[in-house]
């Protein structure tokens, strides 16, 4: 019972950074409709600027306030002048964009390894592996914060999203953009601040993570395929549906994991992503309506 | 679309100027040729054996050469992928024509470019790839200076019965070349000394959370728990299981990753008293070790281990074979390496045959080394140890 | 255009009588693989570029005829040529219940679907240490000391790719598939079975990407799950082959396939070695240092180049060879 239990924390814990990485795509998935496959290496990079403050003694939860605007800024730059373009250009295949986000990894990973090699790199805190234990059940400090900091991320975008004029513009774009256009919206502006939006929420789930993982150039990929999954489980545009879709990997992973076998991680996580996207099209926002 | 021929041409041109220009390199000295992965995941290490060839190859001029020829290094870059490797490897023997070939890190890219060398016959000494494999398929012309992985788990088997009261084991590994045939083989060990494995469990390196196979580990309550890891993968584990008050008589690792000094960094206190097998120290009693060790650090301000320990003592072995070599023909190189029986800084070197090896340089210890205090001692065979080992591992909370 | 455009004639006849010229085995080495990116290029394009369907997991394929050759070996002892014949029928019957279940799918979900295909199958070969191999994966000698004979091979298995490209490309079927990839709703409703069509595009494009797998295998002697299973290695490359070279066009991919393999190899050797050789000729340590750097950043250089294409020449070379020869030639009078 005890091995149960303490799966199912660390699924949860896991989950809710999960969904934090999982948010920023959604929403850049929902509103624009392409894929980031570039999402693993935007947290990649803030990890590093993490890594960085962090060696001139700065604490990885206060690189939060450098990372997260540092993200913004690149995200849209990134859309506006490379993918912005493309929408304009005819093309033979739609999935242009998606290609250009695949580059846009590249050369991010590239970069870092350039000024940074490859060696590992990591943060120093005198919290990374603390712990507390409720009925016997281990709990690390900083994911259970985590944790928490991504369930309030996502209270403020929902609230964002359906309290604010930018928010619902936002929203009015996903839903239909010609429609949203011919609203008055400037949606070029749109596309550019929800991908910032997004850059800047994966940077937060990056910083985060540093404490209880490690940094390297080529961390990024695996964390975009986990980005999709939840996205997809989810729902795309749905901030509530990333919050469930992370956990439900989260606990999936590790249920699998110690059922299963460690080696199993990841195909379960593919496996619900094959699942869903055949039974539940829409994710979980079909069943939430958010 | 008539661009297409004359590109084509164009392009025809330049690569010939370009094979020809390549022709076109002085003739006096001896070629080595080393496959080393110098970019990519394992740059670090493919750096640190680059730098050791060098600076003996630097030793071996300074002292007259191969009778009075030099060694000329040329390297090339494997990126840590089998395919490419092969490729690099074809490139030194079809275009370079070096005379030898050594090298050889990952046991992937060591397999794939060993079986050209074999094809081509052309001698080739292992440096560092570790799969049991690599010797095991009777290739005459590939030779290998390091231990296998099958016997990274040797000095443990005696520490083990020393120490007394190990009965259960847990095995964790990563999935990669290395992780799954040192698994395969430290199963075998343990059965034979009559060690039951409770849990084996490999793992996609990268993971972010143990935690579900160490509470799982945690429930089975093996006596030891011996982990196949990589450097941070390594850290992680063991701050989990500190995480997880997991509390067996030993924690042990039988992968380069416990040995790094990034592993204590990054784990703390939670690396404390965790033991590892290693091939080498500078501590070791070999000729010029320890003169090896200083150098290196003077020369490039960081410290070596025992992968630059490994391609120091090959570039040796390989000068020695090309002076003692009737000719530089590949299979007079192949005899005289054959015959070689000298002490390196990384230990003796002979090459001989057992078990389903041939061809294969045995070393008479190798080590167990356990972090205390923060610092790597050597702690096994008691012949070699600087400190005593500290067994049964005190539980988490009873350590200060 | 009915018939095949002269230059092509021209380049493979240049293809199959430069071993009587060049035997140097490291060009071989490159022309091989150029010519196995040629088949695996040109078989995604069938596929994505004319039928629509962007698979972003083209290494399923790759792999699943690497190891049916490999396998052929490993369990039974036979010689892993018998993957030639089977290895695409392998990808074949991997391919055809994946687009049953997955054809449903539109646009990126569909995309993504074959990109977790993509990851299942090396996560399975990795774990199925005894059926595969697992990460120690399989090794074989090649048959061939030699490389002519696997050039000779590669070369007529590109020829005959690109002649069953081009003949379906220019018969009906080729137009069902444009007519699909523009507006699959449409050409339903004009009576085309969309989903035979879609499913013998796939049908064909899988052939071709296992039976090059399964070449491979016999090439190179050693293959293992994150090897011929690489997202990045072999179904992304696939993407940026066709893009570069123009998809939805029949050479297009050839002409991607050339440049992605040239430039890869010029990086990773440093112009071939020519910085080292510019370096010893003239002392100068710049020339060494230029070297590194540039062998350091190839993969650098790669992503920088996709981005470029992507935005000055989304169609590719061959797609977009109109605007190239304007902008190029445009100090010459009107051609």
């Amino acid at each position: 019972m005890g091995i149960l239990l303490q799966t199912i924390v660390a699924g949860l814990l896991k989950g809710g950074l999960y969904a934090l990485i999982g948010i920023g795509m959604t929403l850049i998935m929902g509103v624009m409709g392409i894929i980031n496959l570039a999402h693993g290496q935007m947290m990649m990079v803030a990890m590093y600027i993490a890594y960085v403050l962090n060696t001139m003694g700065v604490d990885p939860y206060f690189s939060l306030l450098v990372a997260m605007p540092t993200l913004f800024l690149l995200g849209v730059l990134i859309q506006k002048y490379l993918l912005n373009p493309l929408i304009k250009v005819d093309t033979i295949l739609p999935e242009n964009q998606v290609l250009m986000t695949v580059g846009i990894g590249m050369v991010l990973t590239e970069v870092i390894r350039f000024i940074f090699k490859s060696d590992y790199k990591y943060v120093t805190t005198s919290y990374s592996s603390a712990t507390f234990f409720l009925g016997g059940i281990s709990f690390n400090v900083p994911l259970t914060i985590a944790f928490f900091i991504a369930l309030a991320f996502t209270a403020a975008m929902f609230w964002f999203l359906i309290k604010t004029d930018l928010g619902r513009s936002i929203r009015a774009t996903a839903q239909d953009k010609d429609a949203a256009t011919l609203m008055g919206i400037n949606t070029g502006r749109i596309t550019v601040v929800t991908m910032g939006l997004g850059a800047a929420l994966v940077a937060a789930a990056g910083c985060l993570l540093a404490p209880v993982y490690y940094i390297f150039p080529d961390l990024g990929g695996p964390f975009t395929a986990k980005a999709f999954v939840i996205t997809i489980l989810g729902g795309l545009g749905s901030t509530v549906g990333a919050i469930l879709g992370g956990i439900t990997l989260g606990m999936a992973e590790s249920l699998g994991a110690t059922y299963l076998g460690m080696e199993y991680e990841d195909i379960v996580g593919l496996a619900i992503f094959v699942a869903v996207l055949l039974f539940l099209p829409g994710g979980f926002k079909r069943l939430t309506k958010v | 679309m008539r661009a297409y021929p004359k590109g084509l041409l164009t392009v025809a041109v330049l690569l010939l100027a370009v094979v020809l220009c390549g022709g076109v390199m002085a003739a006096e000295n001896v070629k080595v040729g080393i496959v080393l992965p110098l970019t990519g995941a394992q740059a670090k290490f493919g750096e640190i054996e680059k730098r050791s060839f060098e600076m003996a190859a630097e030793e071996i001029n300074a002292a007259g050469g191969i009778k009075g020829s030099k060694l000329e290094l040329l390297f090339e870059d494997d990126t840590g992928k089998p395919d490419v490797g092969r490729a690099a490897t074809e490139k030194l023997i079809s275009r370079d024509k070096v005379t030898v070939l050594t090298g050889g890190y990952s046991s992937a890219v060591t397999q794939a470019a060993t079986a050209v060398a074999q094809q081509f016959k052309v001698p080739f000494l292992v440096t560092t790839g570790s799969a049991d494999e690599i010797t095991e398929k009777g290739y005459d012309y590939i030779f290998r200076i390091n231990p296998t992985s099958s016997e990274y788990f040797d000095p443990f088997e005696t520490l083990i019965q020393k120490a007394g009261g190990i009965k259960t084991m847990a095995l964790l590994y990563e999935n990669t070349q290395f992780g799954q045939s040192s698994a395969k083989d430290v199963e075998g060990a343990a059965k034979s000394a009559g060690i039951q494995v409770v849990v084996k469990e490999g793992y996609q390196a990268g993971a972010i959370d143990f935690k579900p196979i160490l509470s799982k580990v945690k429930g089975a309550k093996p006596d030891i728990i011996y982990m196949v890891s990589y450097v941070m993968d390594a850290a992680l584990l063991m701050a989990q299981c500190k995480e997880l008050d997991i509390n067996p008589k030993m924690f042990a690792g039988g992968g380069a990753g416990f040995t790094l000094p990034e592993f204590q960094q990054k784990a703390a206190a939670a690396a404390d008293l965790v033991y590892s097998a290693t091939l080498w120290s500078e501590d070791v009693p070999y000729k010029g070790a320890k003169e090896y060790f200083n150098k290196f650090k003077k020369k490039y301000n960081s410290e070596t281990e025992y992968h630059g320990a490994e391609a120091y003592g090959s570039m040796y072995v390989v000068a020695d074979a090309l002076k003692r070599a009737k000719s530089f023909s590949p299979n007079d190189i192949r005899d005289a390496l054959a015959a070689t029986d000298m002490m390196t800084a990384f230990g003796p070197v002979k090459f001989i045959s057992y078990g389903k090896k041939k061809q294969q340089n045995k070393l008479p210890n190798t080590f167990v080394v356990q972090w205390q205090n923060g610092k790597m001692e050597t702690v096994w065979p008691e012949a070699f140890a600087k400190k005593k080992y500290i067994f049964p591992t005190p539980a988490w909370k009873d350590r200060k | 255009m009915k018939k095949t455009p002269v230059a092509a004639i021209v380049a493979v006849a240049a293809l199959a009588l430069l071993p009587l010229v060049l035997a140097d085995n490291y060009f071989l080495h490159l022309l091989i693989l150029f010519l196995i990116w040629v088949i695996i290029g040109s078989s995604w394009n069938i596929m994505a570029g004319y039928t629509g369907q962007v698979s972003f997991g083209h290494a399923a394929f790759f792999g699943t005829g690497a190891y049916t050759a490999g396998l052929f070996v490993m369990h039974g002892g036979f010689s892993a040529w018998w993957g030639m014949a089977f290895g695409g029928v392998a990808a074949m019957l991997l391919g055809l219940p994946f687009g049953a279940i997955c054809f449903p799918l539109r646009g990126a979900y569909f995309a993504l679907a074959s990109l977790a295909l993509n990851l299942i199958l090396m996560h399975l070969a990795t774990i199925a240490e005894r059926f595969t191999g697992g990460m120690q994966g399989i090794m074989i000698m090649p048959t061939f000391v030699s490389k002519v004979p696997y050039y000779y091979i590669t070369l007529g298995m590109a020829v005959a790719t690109l002649v069953v490209v081009q003949s379906i490309i220019r018969s009906k079927w080729g137009y069902y598939f444009v007519s699909i990839r523009e507006d699959q709703d449409a050409a339903e409703s004009l009576g085309i079975d969309t989903n035979r069509y879609k499913n013998v595009s796939l049908a064909v494009s899988a052939f071709f990407t296992g039976t090059a797998g399964a070449l491979y295998m016999n090439y190179m002697g050693f293959i293992d799950p994150h090897v011929v299973f690489s997202l990045h290695d072999y179904s992304v490359m696939a993407i940026l082959v066709a893009i570069v070279g123009g998809v939805g066009t029949i050479y297009g991919p050839a002409v991607g396939a050339f440049i992605m393999v040239g430039l890869q190899e010029l990086f990773r050797s440093g112009f071939f070695g020519l910085f080292k050789y510019l370096g010893d000729r003239t002392g100068s340590e710049t020339f060494t240092q230029a070297m590194e750097v540039v062998q350091h950043a190839h993969v650098l250089v790669f992503g920088i180049l996709v981005v470029v294409v992507i935005l000055f020449l989304p169609n590719g070379i061959v797609g977009d060879w109109g605007k190239i020869r304007k902008s190029v030639f445009r100090s010459k009078p009107a051609a």
